[in-house]
C-alpha cells in the first residue's frame, strides 16, 4: 500500500504568537518500494513532512495514509507503536541517540520496545551490524568509542533492527566524507533493491539524488512544488535554475559544452553516456 | 517544553523596557526588602498598588503572573495548612472538636501569600521587561565592586551568558533525541517502571553526550578567540544610567524605607492615612 | 617565505595509535593551503595544534618564526583565526553583534571603536542586515559567515578553517567557498582550509595529502589532483573533469587531464576544433 498524503498542513506552535505554517495543504503520493528523494532548501519543510510519517507530528489539517493506517487532524492515532515498528525514522546526526554501554544493547534497544524476545533482537541486531560494515567484533564495545561514521552505522542498525517496512532517512549522509557518504548510499540502494524497503531519503545532495534515487519530490515553502522520477527531473534544467538546485556535476558539464556550441542531448546523466555524445560530436566535424 | 516561561522576555516597547537594567536589578531589591520588612498591612497595599501600576506600564498581563504562580499554589496550600495546625495564638476563629483554628495562624497565611504574589509579580516584571543579556550585563556591573572580596562577577556573567545562549540549543535537542527515541519505540509516558528508567536513560545519556561536546567545542572556539579568564576584557555593550533610572531607583528606596519607619516606629500608618485624606480633601 | 613550520610532530590521544606521526611541512606566507584526508587521517588535530589547543607529544611548531610552547602560546593565537566545523558551538553571543564583539572583547579594544569594527567587518561576509539577530534565526552558514567575521575582525595574520563547511547545505558550502576566494583575493593573509570538498582543493594553491598521521603527498592541486589512483587508495574522491578525461581517453580520445570543470570544457573545445 502506498503512502498518501491528503491535504495535510501543518502548523507548529498553533495559537500562539510563534505560530508557523511548516506544511500547507500538501497533497503527495510515495510508490511503494521506490527509492524517493525529498529535496528542497533548509527550512522548506522536508523534515516536516516526513516526521508525520511514523506520527512524531501529527497533521494540523488534511490526512495522511500510511500503508494500512489513517492518520487524521481530529483524532490522534492509537497503537502508535505498531506504526512506529514499520515506518523506521533515522533522524539527521543520529549517532546522538545511541546511550547504551554495548553496541548490541543499543541495537537490540528498538527491537525490544517493539516486543521482540531477547534471542529474536539479538539475531537481527548481529545480522543489521553485518549489514552497516560492523562484524561481531564489535558487539561488545561501548557506542562511545567508535569514530564518528561508524556510530552513524550503529544508529542506522538499531532502526534496521525493527525490520520496518518503510525506512525514512533525514540526510543521513551529512558531515561524512565522500568516501563515507558513498557507502552509507550503497547501503540504502542494497535495502532498496535487495530488501525491498520503501526508502525516502530528505538530502540535499543531488549526486546521491542522481545516482542513487527513483523518484525526486521537490519542497519549497512548505508546498509540493514537483514530483517526478529522477531522469526527467535532471532533464529540466529550466526547472532547476528556477528551484535554485546545485545540479550534478555531470549535468554542469553537459550545460557548460552546450553553451560553448555542442549539441548535447538532455538526456546524458552518467559521464559514460555524455563521453560517447561529446566522441559523436566530434567524429561529425571530421 | 514550549511554555518555557522563566525569565522570558516579552519583546515589548514601555518606559520599564527602556529602564537601565542595574536600576531595575536595585528596584527589585528594594521592594523585596520592603515585602519582607513586618509592618502590618498598610505597606502591602502600597506595594501591591505599585506592583499592579509596574505590570500595565509594562503591557504584561495578569495571566501571564498567574501562569508564573500556579506552581506556587500547592506550595500555598500547605504553607496553610501548617500554619493551622502549629500557630496557636490569637483568638479561635472556628472549633471543630479539639482542633480550633487560631486567627494568628490565619493572619500570617495570609501574610506569607500575599508576600509570595508580590515577588513574583516583581520578578515577572524585572524579566519580562530585561533582555537576558542585558540582565547578566547588569548584575555584572552591580557584582563589580565585590570583586575587592573575590567575588568573580565577570565569570558569574559570563557563565550566565552562556547558559542563556545555549538554552533554546538545549531544548531543541532534547526535543529531537525525545522524537528519535520515540521512533525507537520509547514512550514517555506510559509503560512499566523499567521502562520509564530506560526511557529516562535513553533522552538523559544523549543529551549528556552531546551537551559535553557542545562544551569542548565551545571552550575551544572562545579560547581560540582570545578568552583567558583573568585576563581583563572590555566591553561591547555599555550601559548608562539615564534621569529616568535615577528618579525610578530613588522610588524604589522611598518604597522601601515606608515599612522600616514603620517597623522601627518612627511612622504611623494611620497618621499617613489620615495625613493623606486630609491632603485629599484640602485639594477638594 | 614560510609562516608556519611543522617539523616531525607526532601526537596521540591514546597510547595506542599515533593520531599524527612525524608529520612535517610548510605553509608559505599569503598562500591558500589545503589539507585533505578522510576521516581519521590525523587533519583536524593538526588545526588544534596549530593554535595550542593541543600540545604536540614530539617535534615542534613555528609561526612566524616563533616557536610555539607556553611562553609564546597567546602571541601566536593572536595571530591564528579559525572557523570550526559546528556553527551552533562556535556561536558564543547573544547576537551576531555580540559575536563578532567578543574576540574585541578579549583583545581589549576599546568599546568606542568596537561598533565601526563590527560593522565593517559584519559588511565583508554580507551579514550587515543581521547585527540584531539572535542564533537560532541564522541558518547554519550564516553563522559560520559570523564566525568569519569574528575571526577576521581580530586581524589575523593566517585563518584557519577546520571542515567549516562540512555541515552545511549546498547553498551555504558554496557560500562560504565564495567568502573564503574573497579573503583571498582582498586580504594578504595565509589561509589554510582543512577540508573533504575535493572541488574547493581544486582552487587552492597548495594541497597536503594526510593518511594514517602522515603526510603521504603534498604539492599543486594541479599535479596531486591528478594522482588518480594515489587518491581512490586513500579513500578520497577525484575530481569530476578527471573522470571525465579519462572516459574519453577510454574512447580514443587523447585529451589533457584538468582539475577543474572550467578546464576540461575548455580542452574538450580545444580538442573538438583540432580535429
Amino acid at each position: 500500500m502506498p503512502i498518501r498524503y491528503e491535504g495535510l498542513t501543518h502548523i507548529y506552535q498553533e495559537g500562539t504568537p510563534f505560530s508557523y505554517l511548516a506544511l500547507d495543504d500538501v497533497s503527495l503520493e510515495i510508490k511503494e518500494g521506490a527509492f524517493t528523494a525529498i529535496i528542497g532548501e533548509t527550512g522548506s519543510g522536508k523534515t516536516t513532512l516526513v516526521q508525520h510519517l511514523n506520527a512524531l507530528l501529527l497533521p494540523s489539517k488534511g490526512k495522511l495514509q500510511v500503508l494500512d493506517r489513517l492518520i487524521t487532524a481530529d483524532q490522534k492515532p492509537k497503537q502508535l507503536k505498531s506504526l512506529r515498528k514499520q515506518v523506521g525514522l533515522v533522524f539527521q546526526f543520529p549517532e546522538y541517540q545511541l546511550f547504551e554501554e554495548t553496541i548490541l544493547k543499543d541495537v537490540c534497544f528498538g527491537p525490544k520496545n517493539f516486543g521482540a524476545t531477547e534471542e529474536e533482537a539479538r539475531d537481527m541486531a548481529v545480522k543489521m551490524l553485518k549489514l552497516v560494515g560492523l562484524d561481531e567484533s564489535y558487539l561488545d564495545q561501548s557506542p562511545f568509542e567508535l569514530s564518528g561514521g561508524q556510530k552513524r552505522r550503529v544508529a542506522i542498525a538499531g532502526i534496521l533492527a525493527m525490520d520496518p517496512q518503510v525506512l525514512v532517512l533525514d540526510e543521513p549522509t551529512a558531515g561524512l566524507d565522500p568516501q563515507g557518504a558513498k557507502e552509507m548510499m550503497d547501503l540504502f540502494v542494497e535495502l532498496n533493491k535487495t530488501y525491498h524497503k520503501t526508502v525516502l531519503i530528505v538530502t540535499h545532495d543531488m549526486e546521491h539524488v542522481l545516482h542513487s534515487c527513483d523518484e525526486v519530490v521537490v519542497v519549497a515553502k512548505g508546498k509540493i512544488k514537483k514530483q517526478c522520477d529522477v531522469t526527467t527531473f535532471f532533464e529540466d534544467v529550466e526547472l532547476l535554475k528556477q528551484l535554485r538546485i546545485d545540479p550534478p556535476a555531470v549535468i554542469k558539464m553537459r550545460e557548460a559544452l552546450r553553451e560553448r556550441g555542442f549539441s548535447l542531448g538532455k538526456d546524458m546523466l552518467s559521464i559514460e553516456a555524455l563521453a560517447k555524445a561529446i566522441q559523436s560530436e566530434v567524429q561529425k566535424h571530421e | 517544553m514550549n511554555n518555557f516561561t522563566l525569565g522570558s522576555y516579552m519583546p515589548y516597547d514601555s518606559l520599564i523596557h527602556r529602564l537601565d537594567p542595574r536600576a531595575k536589578i536595585m528596584g527589585m531589591i528594594f521592594f523585596m526588602v520592603a515585602i519582607f520588612i513586618p509592618a502590618g498591612y498598610f505597606p502591602y497595599i502600597i506595594l501591591g498598588v505599585v506592583a499592579l501600576v509596574l505590570l500595565l506600564i509594562a503591557h504584561l498581563k495578569l495571566r501571564s503572573v498567574w501562569k508564573s504562580m500556579k506552581p506556587m499554589l500547592l506550595m500555598m496550600v500547605f504553607l496553610l495548612v501548617i500554619n493551622l495546625l502549629v500557630v496557636r495564638t490569637g483568638y479561635v476563629v472556628v472549633k471543630l472538636g479539639d482542633f480550633a483554628i487560631y486567627s494568628d495562624a490565619l493572619a500570617q497565611t495570609f501574610y506569607i501569600a500575599v508576600r509570595l504574589v508580590l515577588m513574583i509579580m516583581i520578578t515577572t516584571t524585572l524579566t519580562a521587561t530585561t533582555k537576558p543579556l542585558d540582565l547578566t550585563l547588569g548584575i555584572e556591573d552591580l557584582l563589580t565592586p565585590f570583586k575587592v572580596l573575590h567575588v568573580p562577577a565577570h565569570e558569574i556573567a559570563m557563565m550566565i551568558s552562556i547558559a542563556l545562549r545555549f538554552i533554546p540549543t538545549l531544548i531543541e535537542e532534547t526535543q529531537r533525541i525525545m522524537k528519535a527515541q520515540a521512533s525507537r519505540g520509547v514512550d514517555m509516558e506510559e509503560g512499566k517502571l523499567k521502562e520509564k528508567i530506560m526511557a529516562v536513560l535513553s533522552l538523559i545519556v544523549p543529551l549528556f553526550v552531546s551537551a559535553f561536546q557542545r562544551a569542548e567545542d565551545l571552550a575551544n572556539a572562545m579560547e581560540a578567540r582570545g578568552y583567558i579568564p583573568e585576563r581583563k576584557r572590555t566591553r561591547y555593550k555599555q550601559l548608562k544610567m539615564a534621569g529616568r533610572d535615577w528618579i525610578m531607583l530613588g522610588c524604589s528606596f522611598l518604597l522601601m524605607a515606608v515599612p522600616i519607619l514603620i517597623a522601627m516606629g518612627y511612622l504611623d500608618p494611620l497618621r499617613i492615612g489620615s495625613l493623606f485624606l486630609e491632603g485629599v480633601g484640602y485639594a477638594l | 617565505m614560510d609562516k608556519i613550520t611543522v617539523k616531525d610532530v607526532s601526537f596521540s590521544y591514546d597510547k595506542e595509535r599515533d593520531a599524527l606521526s612525524h608529520v612535517s611541512f610548510q605553509i608559505k606566507e599569503g598562500a591558500y593551503t589545503t589539507i585533505i584526508g578522510h576521516n581519521g587521517s590525523g587533519k583536524s588535530t593538526i588545526a588544534k595544534l596549530l593554535i595550542g589547543l593541543m600540545k604536540a607529544d614530539g617535534g615542534s611548531i613555528e609561526v612566524d618564526r616563533l616557536p610555539l610552547n607556553e611562553e609564546n602560546l597567546y602571541a601566536i593565537r593572536d595571530k591564528i583565526g579559525i572557523v570550526f566545523q559546528n556553527p551552533d558551538n562556535q556561536f558564543i553571543g547573544a547576537t551576531v553583534a555580540d559575536d563578532i564583539a567578543f574576540g574585541l572583547e578579549n583583545h581589549q579594544i576599546p568599546t568606542e571603536s568596537m561598533q565601526g569594527i563590527i560593522e565593517t567587518y559584519a559588511k565583508k561576509v554580507h551579514m550587515e542586515a543581521y547585527l540584531e539577530s539572535e542564533p537560532t534565526k541564522l541558518s547554519g552558514g550564516q553563522k559560520q559567515r559570523v564566525a568569519i567575521a569574528g575571526v577576521l575582525a581580530m586581524k589575523p595574520e593566517i585563518l584557519i578553517f577546520d571542515e567549516a563547511t562540512s555541515m552545511l547545505d549546498p547553498q551555504g558550502r558554496s557560500d562560504i567557498n565564495h567568502l573564503i576566494q574573497e579573503i583571498h583575493e582582498n586580504e594578504t593573509m595565509t589561509i589554510i582550509s582543512i577540508t573533504h570538498d575535493i572541488e574547493e582543493v581544486a582552487m587552492s594553491d597548495h594541497v597536503i595529502v594526510l593518511d594514517q598521521g602522515k603526510v603521504v603527498m603534498e604539492g599543486h592541486p594541479s599535479e596531486i589532483l591528478l594522482k588518480e589512483k594515489e587518491l581512490i587508495d586513500l579513500h578520497l574522491d577525484i575530481p569530476f573533469s578527471l573522470k571525465v578525461a579519462h572516459a574519453l581517453q577510454k574512447l580514443g580520445m587523447p585529451v589533457k587531464e584538468c582539475t577543474t570543470m572550467e578546464g576540461m570544457v575548455d580542452e574538450i573545445c580545444r580538442y573538438a576544433m583540432k580535429d
